[in-house]
């Protein structure tokens, strides 16, 4: 089972490259929160779905540095199996 | 100072070290990203801002349920999810409206505390030495000024906050409220003149 903010933040890891958590909130359009977003993305770190580092920052940058996130070959292999697993089971219930 | 800087300084109390370290700091960056991008135009900052102390307070909420955190809660975070969950039963129970009219009411109480702060006024004590323990505004005595103007519009306004229904109600009766007290003032005002005091209280003045 995935989760839709998982599957969400999946696709848009692999068909895009590599977010920072920010980005993936305003390319959501709404369905990810930028209150929430990084808790999905803990558990997401921890189920070995995605991973991340922190941003390289300049000499002269000011702030804490962000952390940049990308999908692991776990997390690719999970957004396969789940879309052809949904394709799988609507075709099953199409009548 | 960097926005935010606070923000870190208060979340070890609150969340364990991978918490901070996996989510908390993450939004902070964000905030300080967005006030950095945001450069001179000041709406544009506050807006950033704003959505950024947004963000850390909602992790206020949620972290209490992210069941993926390996340490064991510390107790102010014991303590977050214990108000989380009250809070939240009793705006299920009760309706949102608890929430607004609780909010209402404390900013009425700290207007008037802060009013009677800076003038204070006499106010009569009732002759009899024992009453019987009721709720009743209209045997409050409250003093003739802004504070007591305070008081009136604020308990209208929490009421008609709770009770949507009656606000047109208590509208009407505001206006009849004040029709009848201008009657009755023009009324004492011909019959004792101007230097009458109400019972024998202190004369009592708008401003």
């Amino acid at each position: 089972m995935l989760p839709t903010k998982e599957r969400l933040i999946l696709e848009f890891l692999v068909s895009e490259g590599p977010m920072f958590g920010l980005q993936l909130v305003e390319r959501s359009g709404g369905a990810l929160k930028r209150g929430t977003v990084y808790v999905t993305l803990g558990r997401m770190e921890s189920k070995g779905l995605v991973e991340s580092e922190q941003e390289t920052s300049d000499p002269g940058a000011i702030g804490l540095p962000r952390r940049i996130y990308r999908p692991t070959a776990l997390g690719e292999r999970m957004l396969r199996a789940w879309a052809t697993f949904t394709r799988e089971v609507a075709w099953e219930v199409k009548p | 100072m960097m926005p935010g800087t606070w923000l870190l300084k208060v979340a070890p109390l609150v969340f364990n070290e991978r918490f901070i370290d996996i989510v908390v700091r993450p939004t902070i960056a964000d905030l300080q990203s967005e006030v950095a991008a945001a450069g001179s135009n000041r709406a544009k900052r506050v807006r950033a801002r704003c959505r950024g102390y947004a963000a850390f307070w909602m992790l206020m909420l949620v972290a209490p349920f992210a069941s993926w955190s390996e340490h064991p809660p510390n107790v102010a975070s014991g303590l977050a999810a214990g108000s989380v969950v009250v809070t939240l039963l009793t705006v299920v129970a009760l309706g949102p409206w608890t929430a607004i009219v609780a909010a209402g009411a404390t900013l009425v109480a700290l207007l008037l505390h802060a009013w009677y702060e800076h003038h204070p006024s006499e106010i009569a004590v009732p002759p009899v030495a024992w009453r019987p323990p009721q709720i009743n505004f209209s045997s409050t005595d409250i003093a003739g000024n802004i504070g007591g103007l305070i008081f009136v519009v604020g308990s209208v306004l929490i009421v008609s906050l709770a009770l949507p229904s009656i606000f047109w109600f208590l509208l009407a009766g505001g206006f009849a409220a004040c029709f009848v007290a201008w009657g009755l003032a023009a009324w004492h005002t011909r019959a004792r003149r101007a230097d009458w005091t109400c019972a024998g209280r202190p004369r009592r003045v708008l401003l």
